[in-house]
């Protein structure tokens, strides 16, 4: 049965006060808390994605050795406030050719794509919005709707410049997304099921119990991983659909304002995404160290330890950003069809080959087990 | 209470956007309603308690099929595409008068009135079975019938698939003319 | 509310639906769409029978295999679409008349 936040609420004591606030009223009191919850999650990723800016501006000064935002609040931290009072008040223009409707739902689509997926990412333990048998799946097939706002929105503005960046995108998202579900793949044939729950409980806080370092299959896993995510993601040096220097601002060169704002807001988030899921996936999730308890204040630690994992991939997802050189649009597909597509099908194989001949043994367990 | 609600506004969306993809007259928009056709019907599968299937419809038709569609629209000339038969309303007059138009409505109801009659046939016959509110994981069960009962047909299909590829990679293809 | 019947009444829509669209627009991608449509209408069928009538999973696996087909449905379809395009320059379903060249 799918495990939710509200049923894991609910085992607690404040849980039957809350019940007697709503009258004995199940459902309605399961709304109003989802509700909140997702307001929750919202309002931190919204928060996260905007200090994700802070942060790239900030990261890359450092590695160019610059100070970066310095003038808003202490240590410019409340830049991102001041970057979105300006897309606020920013005049909203339309170019007079545009496609208006697919116009206003480009950037929509992309921000309820990134919105959709946080309702599977597991905070901790309980603090997961729905832990769904199809987990990881709904996860890989809500997302694509970002590349189809990309293309939507290249395609609406009617601009040259759009037009190739939406195309672009549209075909690196379809493309880089076979090798990463592939690899996601080969983590659900290790952990037997598609739920985060399922997956993270699986693995242990300590690196050897990692799917990671389950099996050398496992390993390469992680790498195909992370170089389809950067490119579904459009972060460089696969980001093509937004290349500067020859596409001025790709898919979003016509929007202005708050819906720029949407697009920028929708990448940011789903890079935190994206690092969630590996952190998950492959690093151990929120399981913590050495202890194994279900108390309340557990959650708090098991939510510290997921957000460490996370932001560490995130500060190295910004810090490619800023040192690897962007690909040409025939070197991008053919890292994808003539490298990590294979390789991730080989990788595939191999952990179904491992499953059956080591009988699910991880290598730390077969080495530890001998001795 | 909150399956009723899934239900009725899945049903509105899977409805009103076929009828969408039939009235509009932009190729593009028709696409997009098509879209939010096939992610309603994605929630009927919700309601009806097939996870893994509302994924893949979601998964296949979102990230692949739609895309592809408007891939394909946008390499046939985007919506340039003339011509005076384009949505019901406007159809030229060489394909009918008013009497055919009235011959047709009047062919529609009785179609719709025998459906009727024969849906509600068919749920009286059926033996009704209790139906709970309670959702089993699909997965496991689906994975197991897909190795076991059909396997036949699994690996049919990839091969399906694999032609598939092939064969569109080779018809698309540009050739030199000669 | 949500019986057999009211899923029975949107397949038969959507279906009908397809079928007008296959009928009535000229465009060859537009044609496609319709296909698309009654598929689903016939996936949505099976779905709701599998979970009202029969007491087994063989329904969602039967539409499971109605979306494999009809994504290779639409790549084959759309590269045999471009392809036409490429030779007659219009996707006018009526201009394809021509079995050879």
């Amino acid at each position: 049965m799918n495990q939710t936040v509200v049923s894991y609420l609910s085992q607690y004591e404040f849980y039957d006060f809350l019940l007697a606030l709503f009258r004995n009223n199940q459902g309605v009191l399961a709304f109003t808390l989802y509700l909140l919850l997702a307001l929750i999650i919202v309002g931190m990723c919204a928060t996260i994605g905007g200090l994700g800016t802070y942060a790239e501006r900030k990261i890359s000064a450092d590695l160019q050795a610059r100070i970066g935002p310095n003038r808003v609040g202490p240590y410019g931290l409340l830049q991102m406030l001041a970057d979105g009072v300006k897309m606020m008040t920013k005049e909203d223009i339309m170019p007079f050719t545009a496609d208006k409707k697919l116009f206003y739902l480009a950037p929509l689509l992309c921000l309820t794509g990134v919105f959709a997926t946080l309702a599977v990412l597991p905070f901790s333990s309980g603090f997961i919005m729905a832990d769904l048998n199809v987990g990881i799946f709904y996860l890989v097939a809500i997302s694509s709707l970002v590349g189809l706002g990309v293309f939507l929105g290249g395609y609406a503005s009617n601009s040259k410049w759009s037009m190739l960046g939406g195309m672009r995108g549209a075909s690196q998202i379809i493309s880089y997304e076979i090798p990463v579900t592939i690899s996601i793949l080969a983590i659900v044939l290790l952990a037997g099921g598609m739920g985060f729950g399922t997956i993270v409980g699986r693995q242990g806080g300590l690196p050897h119990e990692w799917f990671m370092f389950h099996n050398p299959f496992a390993f390469i896993a992680f790498f195909v991983y992370s170089v389809g995510a950067l490119a579904e993601t459009n972060r460089a040096p696969f980001d093509l659909p937004e290349a500067e220097s020859e596409l001025v601002s790709g898919y979003h060169t016509e929007y202005t304002g708050m819906r720029f704002g949407f697009f920028a807001l929708a990448e940011y988030i789903e890079v935190f995404v994206v690092c969630g899921v590996a952190a998950s996936l492959f690093l151990g999730g929120y399981n913590v160290p050495g202890i194994k308890l279900d108390i309340l204040p557990m959650q708090a630690a098991q939510f510290v330890i997921f957000m460490t994992k996370t932001l560490v991939l995130y500060y190295v997802v910004i810090w490619i950003r800023w040192t690897l050189p962007r690909l040409r649009v025939d070197q991008l597909m053919s890292v994808c069809w003539k490298y990590l597509t294979p390789i991730a099908i080989f990788n595939l194989m191999g952990c179904a080959i491992w499953m059956v001949v080591f009988n699910g043994k991880s290598i730390a367990e077969l080495v530890l087990g001998s001795h | 209470m909150f399956l009723q609600f899934l239900f009725i506004s899945s049903a509105v969306l899977t409805v009103s956007c076929a009828l969408g993809v039939l009235m509009v007259k932009n190729i593009m928009h028709s696409c997009v309603f098509l879209l939010g056709s096939l992610m309603g019907i994605a929630g009927l599968y919700a309601t009806l308690g097939a996870d893994f299937v509302a994924i893949t419809q979601i998964m296949v038709y979102v990230g692949g099929v739609v895309i592809l569609m408007l891939f394909a629209v946008m390499l046939t000339g985007g919506n340039d595409f003339v011509s005076r038969a384009q949505n019901l309303l406007g159809l030229p007059a060489s394909m009918g008068n008013k009497w055919t138009y009235a011959i047709g409505l009047l062919v529609g109801v009785v179609f719709l009135l025998t459906n009727i009659q024969l849906i509600r046939g068919l749920t009286k016959a059926l033996p009704v079975k209790t139906i709970t509110n309670e959702f089993p994981s699909t997965v496991t069960q689906i994975g197991h019938l897909l190795v076991k009962d059909h396997v036949l047909a699994f690996e049919m299909s990839s091969v399906l698939l694999l032609g598939a590829l092939v064969g569109a990679a080779i018809i698309a293809r540009p050739r030199k003319q000669n | 509310m949500m019986s057999l019947a009211s899923y029975l009444i949107i397949s038969l829509i959507l279906f009908v639906v397809g079928i007008v669209v296959m009928i009535a627009r000229k465009n060859i991608v537009a044609i496609l769409l319709g296909i698309e449509l009654i598929l689903n209408a016939a996936a949505l069928n099976f779905v709701a029978y599998s979970r009202y009538v029969t007491n087994n999973l063989d329904g969602h696996i039967f539409s499971l295999f109605i979306i494999v087909i009809a994504a290779a449905e639409a790549a084959v379809g759309l590269a045999i679409v471009i392809r036409f395009f490429q030779i007659k320059e219009t996707i006018h379903i009526d201009e394809a008349t021509q079995l050879r060249n």
